[in-house]
């Protein structure tokens, strides 16, 4: 369980194509690499769900979600070598309708060209299910697609706005409902679902800013986490749920390093990078402005009323 | 032609203004009204709950769900016109059956043809209209006319200007719901060169008198049904200048830094609005809020959103209109301006068709 395989994309082409097609090209050595291993996991399936980071529309040249290129290259390798059909999931929620996200992400061209499945988890029959997390159980509302195919989680590298590792866990939890709190549902719904596989998107990563990192892994969901989680420069400890996910004694995981990638580099490059602050404006002019306004009588901008 | 345009001065102190639609830019409207003197704020109309209330503890003292219940019930001189634009026709139609004046958001209308009926329809009801252009009314727009026109470079054979924001889907993390009916083409007639190249458009005639323009080429970074970037080449026969043109939704943008670049390249050297825009924000701020607690006590003006220019610039274009509309004057960026920003957009448009089919129809090269 605890190891990961590491493939780095084909240098050549470096630097962002908008073409998804070229995009693809270039990944599938790298990404039929990492798959290769996990192959008697996967050839029983009549059908594979793939669950990217596709909470919102932002550009994947960012690495703040999944490029459908990764997706794309999952899905062609599933259907080369094993002939099985692919869904892609994701959840509209109370911001924006994954059908939007999919359609403004391209998902819905690619899916056509790659024959997959186009999946809302918002509109299908949901299972309650319940799991171990921090002690005491919680309650899920699981979406049945990610209950009843082999589960493919395609994460990207980057932070969440909190500053932990986005990461496989997170990504399912964001597929399913519950009360709980956050950390908790990462850790239940990782037992719940138990993603057959995980495969990190790291060709583009986000820290404080986009890099190109030109890397892809796989391994369970935690051990990819957990390696994600040292790239971006933080302490598993210090992840709630990666601790709980990956005690101590299965620590550290090991990285098979096919292609030898300079991973110290990578860590420094995006060590303690976080995502850009919440509001429009930056907090410290915010803040100076709000003061400003409340000693001047001057109006206040609306982004600073939120 | 000014004289179909009546003052409002003598029939009360106060002009009575109302605000239609209080998203966003319409909530900076709005304030900038409520801080005007001579001008009285009766109500504000928008469809979402929360902006309305947003609206009420501004201070605006009547709301309603509905732009022409307000129009209807509300004795108004001015309107603004802050609505989506698909609305911009109805509610000017709406506004002119009651002989109201209009400020309105820019793209005044969806198309030339739209406009052509807004205009006409103002013209029979005796109502102005003026158009939110704001770039021209930034000091550093401003200084970098006054420089060209103090002939500092001399001739200018070549200039360029580039406008970036991160449009309506923002940047991370995502805790907004965007909108959609910016990204819908039905509804807004366009992408960038409609939300931020008529603006450049604007700006650029304000400089170089009348532009025509020679090639445009449209970008799409996602798959959305309108452009979020826009390349124009430009010519200026007057002071003989060719322009490029670059505006784009795709770049995150973190306020208060905003992303527009004028640079002329004149003969003897470059001009540039960076170099004429305000002090760094704190010191902004600082001398802003000073100015402001000083003019509590003494007669000095109190400035409205001080420490940004940007928003500063829709205040003074709102004044600027509203000094028209008491004096009985035209408006100084009246519906023809906003009108003419639309037809330069439109055949930026027609030629970026043209680039797309002309490479579609490349013959094939056979051996």
């Amino acid at each position: 369980m605890n190891a990961v395989r590491l493939a780095a994309v084909d240098r050549d082409g470096r630097g962002w194509r908008p073409d998804v097609d070229t995009r693809r090209a270039r990944l599938e050595d790298a990404v039929g690499t990492v798959l290769a291993p996990h192959r008697d996991r996967l050839e029983d399936a009549d059908r594979v769900a793939i669950a990217p980071d596709a909470h919102y529309p932002f550009h994947p040249s960012t690495g703040v979600v999944t490029d459908p290129a990764v997706v794309g290259a999952v899905a062609a390798w599933l259907d080369r070598e094993l002939g099985a059909d692919v869904a892609v999931l994701g959840r509209s929620d109370d911001r924006i309708a994954f059908e939007r996200t999919a359609s403004y992400l391209g998902y819905d061209r690619l899916a056509e060209r790659v024959g997959a499945a186009l999946v809302d988890l918002a509109d299908v029959p949901k299972r309650n299910e319940y799991r171990s997390a921090g002690g005491r159980s919680v309650a899920l509302s699981v979406p049945e697609p990610l209950l009843e195919s082999p589960t493919i989680v395609v994460p990207t590298l980057r932070p969440t706005a909190e500053g932990m590792v986005a990461g496989a866990t997170r990504t399912l939890a964001r597929l399913v409902r519950s009360t709980a709190e956050p950390e908790r549902i990462a850790i239940a719904v990782t037992r719940a679902v138990e993603p057959v596989l995980a495969v990190l998107d790291g060709v583009v990563a986000y820290g404080d800013d986009p890099a190109a990192v030109d890397a892809v892994l796989s391994g369970s969901a935690p051990a990819v986490d957990a390696v994600a989680t040292s790239l971006l420069g933080r302490a598993i400890g210090d992840d709630e749920a990666l601790s709980e996910l990956v005690p101590e004694s299965t620590r550290p995981v090991a990285v098979e390093n096919l292609d030898e990638l300079d991973l110290d580099a990578v860590r420094e490059r995006l060590s303690g990078g976080r995502l850009p602050p919440s509001e429009d404006t930056h907090p410290a002019v915010s803040t100076a402005y709000r003061l400003y306004a409340a000693t001047s009588g001057d109006a206040v901008p609306p982004q600073l009323e939120r | 032609m000014l004289s179909q345009f009546r003052s409002r001065a003598s029939d009360s102190g106060a002009l009575s203004v109302g605000v239609l639609g209080v998203g966003n830019i319409g909530t900076v409207h709005l304030k900038s009204a409520l801080a005007m003197p001579d001008v009285a704020v009766v109500a504000a109309a928008d469809a979402v709950p929360e902006n309305r209330e947003r609206a009420e503890r501004a201070g605006v003292e009547r709301t309603y769900d509905d732009y022409a219940a307000l129009l209807a019930a509300e004795d108004l001189d001015v309107a603004v016109v802050a609505l989506p634009p698909f609305l911009h026709a109805e509610a000017v139609e709406r506004a002119a059956e009651h002989g109201v004046d209009v400020f309105v958001e820019k793209p005044l209308a969806r198309s030339t043809e739209e406009a052509d009926r807004m205009l006409e329809t103002a013209t029979q009801a005796g109502i102005a209209v003026g158009v939110d252009h704001t770039l021209r009314y930034q000091p550093d727009m401003v200084g970098v006319k006054s420089a060209y026109e103090d002939g500092s470079v001399g001739h200018v054979p070549y200039a360029s200007i580039t406008r970036l924001n991160d449009g309506p889907l923002g940047r991370p993390p995502a805790d907004a719901a965007p909108p959609s009916w910016p990204l819908d083409s039905d509804a807004v007639g366009g992408g960038s060169l409609l939300e931020l190249g008529v603006h450049c458009f604007d700006v650029l005639e304000w400089l170089f008198g009348e532009l025509e323009v020679r090639a445009a080429t449209t970008g799409h970074t996602l798959d959305i049904d309108v452009e979020d970037a826009a390349t124009v080449l430009l010519r200026a026969p007057e002071t003989g200048t060719t322009v490029t043109l670059h505006c784009g939704s795709y770049q995150w943008e973190e306020l208060p830094e905003v992303n527009t670049r004028l640079r002329l390249e004149g003969i003897t050297g470059t001009i540039t609005n960076q170099e004429h825009l305000p002090e760094h924000f704190y010191a902004s701020a600082a001398r802003a809020a000073l100015e402001n607690v000083a003019s509590r006590v003494g007669a000095a003006d109190r400035t409205v959103f001080g420490p940004t220019f940007y928003l500063q610039a829709h205040y003074d274009a709102l004044a600027d209109f509203v000094g028209a509309i008491r004096n009985g004057e035209e408006p100084p960026v009246s519906g023809r301006d906003g009108r003419r920003s639309l037809a330069l957009a439109e055949r930026a448009y027609d030629l970026a068709a043209e680039t797309t089919a002309t490479e579609i129809e490349l013959p094939e090269v056979r051996p």
